[in-house]
């Protein structure tokens, strides 16, 4: 009997060719992008460079960083925008070398530069102190030391000049400053994928579609009425959630609550037209939960959320950066943590929102095409 | 008015469709039969707007189906109102998919269908008998002129049964146009035209009394015997023989009207020691059903 129901089941899972590919070929497809992308190394990290010095040993500091390709480095011309260069994003890090570096170095008085960390993703604020300890290795150090020759008793500082590191953002490098943000993105897209992937493919299945099809309603209106009422659920537990992460876990509060409600609307409307659209291509509500869930596991590999967008190799990022999670990502941390300006993140909104468009079109032309 | 000129649909290379052209007048219970894989839901689907043809039109009112959605109501072969909504909220949700908000309208429909007491029931909790009088209401909620039924009564107890084909004469009676599906003969005997299908093709057309003719000049004889597997095995083969159905203890032999009808006697009393006489009778519309259908299939 447990033979005959067991064989009845593989047979069953053999008439859906989809499902199959879903379970067969999906989890080799991650596991191969998974093995070429995820690293914790990051390699060419953008790096805001001030070098107010502008001497010979300014310049072998900056050599020294272009040679050991970990960072990727770019001159500003103030502290000020060296910092507004981390906030919007666009660097990760930044060195400072003050306008007496050189002359503090030949009187042998050990000048500090300053290394800026962006502080938002503890696993790069730590890789990146780790690597720009190459700045201090002896090879560049060996270079700067003075000696008067006719001096005596001078004693000479083991190291040529002093490195500080200053962490923005997040000083602490609080884990929960990193990651919470994120994990509100990542249960929004766990609750309106399934909510809104089982939709349409259940009034398939249930035989009311086609009774609503006979019905003037025209496809837009089936569309944007199926997404409204998701979106609007979605919305409510987006700030319950993030209510909780304030309340109990003490996250920053946003620079703008306007900019992050516009990003709540946004990101909440892209996954429920994502959720919509799988509902649309699915034929039964198991296929949808499969695509649903071989969404959400890249999307929370590749998106920068855990592992450093700068780890994953350049050939993979495109992929990276066709997830609209990873603006989310961006966004999130930009508004709570490093109060990024809007107008910085505009690129990243308009990205986001044309999923949103992209996903709409597409369920509408599905809808149109399929059914 | 429903007129369908050169309708056309194929799945797979086969015709299920196969170039369909009829006009059915107002007021008319049209009933399509035919058996299971004929093309009846695929036609009625199309007619309705829910499949789209290969090839053909289907006007109603003078209209294309895509125009013509207010002017019609469907009810599909399975439940296809929300189980999870009351009856009320079902049928105001449909009647405003149509744009209908009159109240007082939808009350009436419901106690029409003696559903009024189980207004704020649940859908998915009524018996299959209610189901069906939720979706003739909902389907009614816009006032059609045309509904279209897909199997309207499969799997509902003859009371109910005889209570909806009442109601369905009522609504012929307003001047609606019905259009059933069915495999049931006792309910295309019911309808005021049929046209048999069979693969894709009408292959008769006409009125329950009429529908006949179809099979030509034929003959029905009766005669009293027990069932047995030999019946078969000595009188199928033979060339004038239409059908033979076994019914209780009676067996129907349709067969041409020059078949020699003495041969089969003859079998029946050296082979089966039958010696009861056969008896001259009418083919009733279940006998025509099933020898149209083994033609198509031949």
């Amino acid at each position: 009997m447990i033979w005959a129901i067991a064989k009845k089941e593989l047979l069953q899972l053999r008439r859906d060719p989809r499902l199959i590919a879903l379970i067969v070929a999906m989890p080799l497809i991650l596991l191969i992008l998974f093995g070429l992308a995820l690293k914790l190394e990051p390699e060419n990290i953008k790096m805001a460079y001030l070098d107010e010095d502008k001497s010979f040993f300014s310049m072998m500091v900056d050599t020294k960083l272009w040679q050991e390709g970990y960072f990727d480095t770019y001159k500003v011309d103030s502290l000020d925008s060296l910092i507004e260069e981390i906030r919007s994003g666009r660097a990760k890090a930044g060195l400072h070398i003050k306008s007496d570096f050189s002359y503090k170095l030949m009187e042998n008085k050990q000048p500090h530069i300053t290394f800026y960390v962006d502080g938002t993703m503890p696993s790069l604020t730590t890789a990146m102190k780790y690597n720009s300890s190459t700045i201090t290795e002896s090879d560049v150090t060996s270079q700067m030391y003075f000696l008067d020759a006719n001096a005596s008793n001078v004693v000479i500082a083991k190291t040529p000049f002093i490195m500080d590191t200053e962490i923005l953002f997040n000083p602490d490098e609080k884990e929960t400053w990193f990651f919470l943000p994120g994990v509100i993105g990542v249960l929004i897209m766990q609750i309106a994928l399934i909510l809104t992937g089982i939709s349409v493919v259940r009034e398939k299945e249930k035989h009311t579609l086609e009774q609503l099809l006979v019905t003037p309603m025209s496809k837009v209106s089936f569309v944007i009425g199926k997404l409204l009422p998701y979106i609007v659920i979605a919305l409510i537990d987006f700030y319950l959630i993030l209510g909780v992460g304030w309340y109990f876990f003490e996250l920053p509060a946003p620079a703008s609550q306007l900019a992050l409600l516009l990003l709540a609307i946004i990101y909440v409307s892209v996954m429920i037209a994502m959720g919509l659209l799988i509902s649309l291509v699915s034929k039964t509500q198991q296929q949808a939960m499969f695509i649903a869930i071989f969404i959400i596991v890249p999307s929370i590999l590749l998106s920068g959320f855990i592992f450093p967008l700068e780890a994953i190799p350049e050939y993979i990022r495109p992929i990276s950066y066709l997830i609209p999670f990873t603006y989310f990502v961006e966004i999130i941390r930009g508004l709570l943590i490093k109060h990024t300006l809007v107008s910085d993140l505009l690129q990243s909104y308009l990205l986001l929102f044309s999923f949103v468009v992209l996903y709409v079109v597409l369920s509408i032309l599905v809808f149109k095409k399929r059914i | 008015m429903i007129k369908v000129s050169g309708l056309v649909k194929t799945f797979s290379k086969v015709n299920v469709v196969n170039n369909l052209s009829f006009e059915i007048g107002d007021g008319t219970i049209f009933g399509l039969l035919g058996p299971n894989g004929a093309g009846k839901t695929t036609l009625i689907r199309m007619m309705c707007g829910i499949l789209k043809s290969d090839a053909g039109e289907v006007s109603i009112n003078g209209l294309s189906v895509e125009k013509a959605k207010q002017h019609f109501g469907y009810v599909s072969q399975s439940f296809g109102q929300y189980e999870e909504l009351t009856v009320w909220e079902n049928i105001r949700f449909y009647a405003q998919m149509y744009g209908v908000n009159n109240t007082k309208k939808l009350d009436f429909l419901l106690s029409r269908y003696n559903l009024s007491k189980y207004r704020d029931f649940l859908a998915g909790t009524l018996s299959g008998g209610y189901k069906r009088r939720l979706a003739l209401a909902c389907a009614l909620a816009h006032d059609p002129s045309v509904l279209f039924l897909d199997e309207p009564t499969a799997g509902i107890d003859p009371v109910t049964r005889k209570l909806l084909w009442d109601d369905f004469y009522a609504l012929s009676m307003e001047g609606k146009t019905l259009f059933i599906t069915t495999h049931y003969m006792e309910e295309a005997q019911r309808c005021n035209e049929l046209a048999f299908l069979a693969l894709g093709n009408i292959v008769a057309k006409g009125t329950p009394k009429t529908i006949k003719k179809a099979l030509g000049n034929i003959k029905l004889y009766t005669v009293e015997i027990d069932y047995t597997p030999l019946i078969t095995e000595y009188l199928s083969g033979i060339d004038g023989i239409i059908l033979l159905n076994q019914f209780g203890d009676e067996l129907r032999i349709m067969v041409r009207a020059e078949f020699r009808i003495s041969a089969i006697e003859e079998i029946l009393k050296d082979k089966l020691n039958s010696t009861n006489k056969l008896q001259e009778g009418s083919a009733n519309l279940e006998d025509v059903f099933i020898a149209l259908t083994q033609e198509s299939n031949s």
